[in-house]
C-alpha cells in the first residue's frame, strides 16, 4: 500500500522555511541553464529562419562565410546568363552580386564601439528576400549615399536612426529608412547599393558573394552541378537555407557555458536537496518508526520520500520556469536585443533570446532528476531505520 | 596551564571549561561534525560553488583581459578608421616612416587562411616585412632554425612554438593554407620558430609574397609600428591619425593594448553575462549554508537552552554558532578553490579547446575572491540562527522537541 500524496505535500508546506531555501536553489539553477540555452535559442533561430527555400547562394570555394568570400566581377558576369537561373516579369535574371563590408561604428548604449556587416544589395536582391520588409522611411537611392538598416541595429548603434549618418571613413552615409527582417541574419545588416559599395570600399572588381533563385528544382541541381565541376570558376553554390543553417558557430560558447554550469550548479543543488532530505528523514523518525507499526511496506517508506524530494525540486523548477519566463516577456516587452561577436565575420549577431517550450520541459526535467538523486539515499536511510528504535526516539 | 590561573582569578567561562574537560574550539569541533554526512554535505556544496565561481571569474578574465606584455606599451597598430576589414594603401609607410618618434614600421596583414583541410581559421597567420618586423617582437626568442634564412626566402615562414607542437612540426615542412579573405592560396616552409611571446600560435610570412600572388595589390591591412620610447608613443599616435586625415584611407591608431581591449570589446557585454551568472551562484550558495546552519541549529535547540540556562551569554552562543558556519563554509572553500587551482592548472586546456582558451590562469586575485565570499557567507549563515537563538526564552527553548 502506498502512502497518501497528501502526507508528503502536507510535510512540505509545513516545513515552508527550509521548504523555500530548497525551492529556490533550484530555481536558480534552473532559470540559469534555460537563460543561457535560450540566448543559443536565440542565434540559432535566428539562422534558422533566414533564406529562401527556391535561393541559391554562390560564394568562393573554401570559403566558410560570405564575408570571407570574393567573387570578381568576370566570374558573375560569367554566371548571370546561365541559362538556369530564372528570370522577373521584366525579363531579368534574378541574380544578385553583392559585397558584405564591415564598418566600425560606435554603440548606442555602452562605450565603446563594435563591427557591423553593410551589404551592398541590387534590386534583385531586394526581390529575392521577400521577408526583408521596409518598417520606416524608404529604400536607399543609389548614388545618393543613402542606406537602409535594420530597426534591431537602429537601437544598438549610434547615427543608425531615419536622418542620422554612418561614417565610413571619409565618406557619410545618410540613413533613410528601417526594415524589419522577421529575425533572420538580416536583422544584424545595414543595406546599401551594391555598386556605391564597392566604390566607397574600394572593392572595383570584388563582390563577396551572388545570390539567385533558380527556374525550378531541376534547374537548381543542374546549376549547383555546373558551378562545383567548373574549376577555373573557383566557386561554390549552395541552398541559401543550408548556408545560413550551417552559421551557428556563434550559439556553441553558450551552449557549452550552458551545460558546464548546469552540471556543476546541479551538482551543487544535489547537495543541498541531500541536506535537506535527510534533516527531514532525522526529525520525522519517530513518525516513520509509526507508519512501519502501521503496515507500511519499506518500499512504501522509499517511494514516499521519493516523491518528496522531487516534489519539492519540482516546485524548484516550475519557479526556475516561471523566473526566466517573466525574464522573457521582460525582454520582448521592453524590445531588448542582444549582440555577440561572429568570429566569422567579425561582425556582431544581433538576436533575441528565446525562452522556448522545450527549454522550459528541458528544465523541469532537470530539476525533477535533481529531487530524485538527492533523496534517493535519505529515502534508503528512512526504509532502512529500525521500528523499535524509532519508535523510541525522540 | 592558562596566565590566568597563575593569577589566581579564573574567568568564569575558563572555570567551566576546566571543570567539563572541555575547551571551546574542541567544543565547536564536536558540534561540527556531530551529524557527519551533514557536514560533509555542506562542505561538498560550498566547495562545488566555490570551485564553480573561480571557473567563472577565471573565464571572464580570460575573455576580457588580454594578456599584457612590456613591449605591448611600445607598440602601435593602425588600422583603417572605417574598420578592420578595410585595407590601407601599401604607399602610406613612407608616410609615417618620417613622423617623428617611429622607430619602426612593418606592414602586418591578416590573411585568415584556412590550414590544410581544416574548416574553420584556428591560428592565425600575419603578412609581415621581415626584415622589420625583427625589431617589432623584442620579446620573441627564435628556438629553432635562423631568422636570417626566412628573411631571404620569399616562400618561408616564421611559426610560433605552440602551433609548431600542437601539429607535430618541424622546420623545413611545408604549410598550405587555402585563402578566405584573400582570393589566393599559400604554400610555405617553416624557416624559423619563435617562442616567448604573449600568443606563441602564429604564422608569418612575407608580405612581398601577399603582393606578388595579389598582382602587386598595393594594400595593406594595417600597419604594425614602435616608438623610440614610452614617452614617444602619445606623439606617434596622434602624428599619425593626423597624417592621413581627410584622405581617402583615414587611419585610427593606437597601442597594442588598446586595440586589444577593443577587440575583446566585441564580444558583446561577456562582464556583464559573467558577472550576473556569478551573483546567481552566490546567491544559490547562501541559500544552500543559511539553509544547512538554521537545519543544524534548530536540532540543538534545547541544548542551546540548556547552555543558556548554564549562563552561557548570548554573546558567546553566536560566537559557537559562528565559529561553526564560518568554519565550515571556509574548508568548503579551501577544498573547492583549491581543488579548482589544482585542476586548471593541471590540465592542458589550451589543446582541449584547440587554441581557444591558452593562459586560463587562476590568479592570486581570483582565489582571494572566493576566500572572501566564502568567509561572508559563513558569517551571514550564522546571523539568521542566532538572532533565533538569542530571542529564544530558556523555558520555551527546554521545551522543544524537533
Amino acid at each position: 500500500m502506498a502512502l497518501p500524496l497528501k502526507y508528503n505535500y502536507r510535510n512540505v508546506l509545513i516545513r515552508w522555511r527550509t521548504t523555500l531555501f530548497t525551492v529556490v536553489g533550484v530555481a536558480a539553477v534552473v532559470s540559469v541553464v534555460i537563460l543561457l540555452k535560450a540566448l543559443a535559442k536565440g542565434i540559432e533561430s535566428s539562422s534558422a529562419r533566414t533564406g529562401e527555400p527556391g535561393n541559391i547562394l554562390v560564394v568562393r570555394k573554401g570559403s566558410q562565410a560570405e564575408s570571407g568570400s570574393l567573387v570578381t566581377r568576370d566570374q558573375f558576369r560569367t554566371l548571370q546568363f546561365f541559362e538556369e537561373i530564372d528570370r522577373n516579369a521584366a525579363g531579368q535574371p534574378v541574380v544578385s552580386a553583392e559585397l558584405v563590408m564591415i564598418i566600425n561604428a560606435p554603440r548606442r548604449a555602452a562605450p565603446g564601439s563594435a563591427n557591423t556587416l553593410i551589404r551592398g544589395v541590387t534590386p534583385r536582391g531586394l526581390e529575392l528576400r521577400p521577408k526583408v520588409t521596409l518598417v520606416e522611411g524608404r529604400w536607399f537611392q543609389p548614388g545618393q549615399r543613402e542606406v537602409t538598416v535594420s530597426k534591431k541595429l537602429a537601437g544598438r548603434f549610434e547615427g543608425f536612426e531615419v536622418g542620422g549618418i554612418i561614417r565610413a571613413g571619409p565618406d557619410r552615409l545618410r540613413v533613410v529608412g528601417l526594415f524589419e527582417a522577421a529575425g533572420s541574419a538580416f536583422d544584424s545588416e545595414a543595406w546599401m547599393d551594391a555598386d556605391e559599395a564597392r566604390a566607397i570600399f574600394d572593392r572595383s572588381e570584388m563582390y563577396s558573394s551572388i545570390l539567385l533563385r533558380p527556374r525550378d528544382e531541376a534547374a537548381m541541381r543542374s546549376l549547383t552541378n555546373r558551378i562545383a565541376q567548373d574549376k577555373r570558376l573557383g566557386l561554390r553554390a549552395e541552398p541559401e537555407t543550408e548556408y545560413y543553417s550551417k552559421q551557428t558557430a556563434t550559439a556553441v560558447p553558450f551552449n557549452i557555458l550552458a551545460g558546464l554550469l548546469g552540471t556543476a550548479m546541479s551538482v551543487g543543488a544535489v547537495f543541498a536537496a541531500m541536506n535537506t532530505m535527510y534533516a527531514n528523514v532525522a526529525s520525522r523518525t519517530r513518525e516513520i518508526g509509526t507508519l512501519r507499526v502501521l503496515g507500511y511496506s519499506r518500499a512504501a517508506i522509499v517511494v514516499s520520500f521519493l516523491i518528496e524530494g522531487v516534489l519539492l525540486s519540482g516546485l524548484g523548477g516550475m519557479v526556475g520556469c516561471a523566473l526566466s519566463l517573466g525574464i522573457y516577456a521582460y525582454v520582448v516587452a521592453r524590445g531588448v536585443t542582444f549582440g555577440t561577436m561572429d568570429f566569422q565575420s567579425f561582425a556582431e549577431t544581433v538576436y533575441q533570446f528565446r525562452v522556448t517550450p522545450d527549454l522550459m520541459a528541458l528544465g523541469l526535467v532537470f530539476s525533477l532528476v535533481i529531487g530524485l538523486i538527492g533523496s534517493f539515499l535519505p529515502a534508503l536511510r528512512a526504509a532502512r531505520l529500525p521500528v523499535i528504535s524509532a519508535l523510541k526516539s525522540l | 596551564m592558562s596566565s590566568a590561573d597563575s593569577q589566581g582569578t579564573p574567568s568564569p567561562s575558563e572555570r567551566r571549561q576546566r571543570a567539563s574537560g572541555i575547551t571551546i574550539p574542541g567544543f565547536v569541533l564536536k558540534n561540527a561534525l556531530r551529524n557527519g554526512r551533514r557536514a560533509m554535505l555542506t562542505v561538498l556544496s560550498v566547495a562545488v560553488s566555490c570551485a564553480l565561481l573561480v571557473t567563472l571569474l577565471t573565464l571572464q578574465r580570460e575573455l576580457t583581459v588580454p594578456p599584457e606584455s612590456e613591449a605591448a606599451s611600445f607598440r602601435i597598430i593602425a588600422r583603417n578608421k572605417v574598420s578592420l576589414a578595410q585595407p590601407l594603401p601599401a604607399r602610406q609607410r613612407s608616410t609615417i616612416e618620417k613622423i617623428p618618434g617611429v622607430r619602426q614600421v612593418s606592414p602586418f596583414t591578416y590573411f585568415g587562411g584556412l590550414f590544410r583541410d581544416e574548416t574553420t581559421t584556428s591560428w592565425a597567420q600575419f603578412a609581415v616585412d621581415p626584415a622589420r618586423f625583427r625589431e617589432l617582437i623584442l620579446e620573441g626568442k627564435i628556438i629553432e632554425g635562423s631568422y636570417d634564412a626566412w628573411v631571404k626566402n620569399r616562400n618561408g615562414c616564421m611559426v610560433g612554438a605552440d602551433t609548431l607542437r600542437r601539429y607535430g612540426l618541424k622546420v623545413g615542412d611545408k604549410l598550405r593554407f587555402t585563402g578566405t579573405f584573400y582570393p589566393v592560396d599559400l604554400e610555405l616552409t617553416i624557416e624559423t620558430v619563435y617562442a616567448g611571446t604573449i600568443d606563441d600560435r602564429n604564422c608569418f610570412f612575407h608580405h612581398a609574397l601577399l603582393d606578388q600572388l595579389m598582382d602587386d595589390w598595393g594594400m595593406v591591412g594595417t600597419w604594425y609600428m614602435m616608438a623610440d620610447s614610452a614617452d614617444a608613443v602619445d606623439g606617434v599616435i596622434k602624428g599619425v591619425n593626423a597624417a592621413f586625415e581627410n584622405t581617402s584611407a583615414e587611419v585610427r591608431a593606437e597601442t597594442e593594448r588598446a586595440f586589444q581591449l577593443g577587440f575583446v570589446s566585441m564580444f558583446g557585454n561577456v562582464k556583464m553575462l559573467f558577472g550576473s551568472i556569478s551573483a546567481v551562484v552566490v546567491f544559490t550558495l547562501i541559500l544552500v549554508c543559511v539553509s544547512t546552519m538554521s537545519m543544524a541549529i534548530r536540532e540543538r535547540f534545547r541544548e542551546l537552552a540548556v547552555l543558556k540556562a548554564l549562563g552561557f551569554r548570548r554573546r558567546e552562543l553566536f560566537a559557537f554558532i559562528l565559529a561553526e558556519s564560518f568554519g565550515l563554509s571556509m574548508l568548503g572553500a579551501f577544498v573547492g578553490i583549491g581543488g579548482a587551482w589544482l585542476f586548471w592548472s593541471t590540465i592542458n586546456l589550451q589543446k582541449l579547446s584547440q587554441g581557444f582558451l591558452v593562459y586560463f590562469e587562476v590568479t592570486p586575485r581570483i582565489m582571494a575572491t572566493g576566500g572572501i565570499v566564502a568567509a561572508l557567507l559563513g558569517i551571514v549563515a550564522a546571523i539568521g540562527p542566532s538572532v533565533s537563538v538569542a530571542r529564544m526564552s530558556v523555558v520555551s527553548g527546554l521545551k522543544t522537541l524537533d
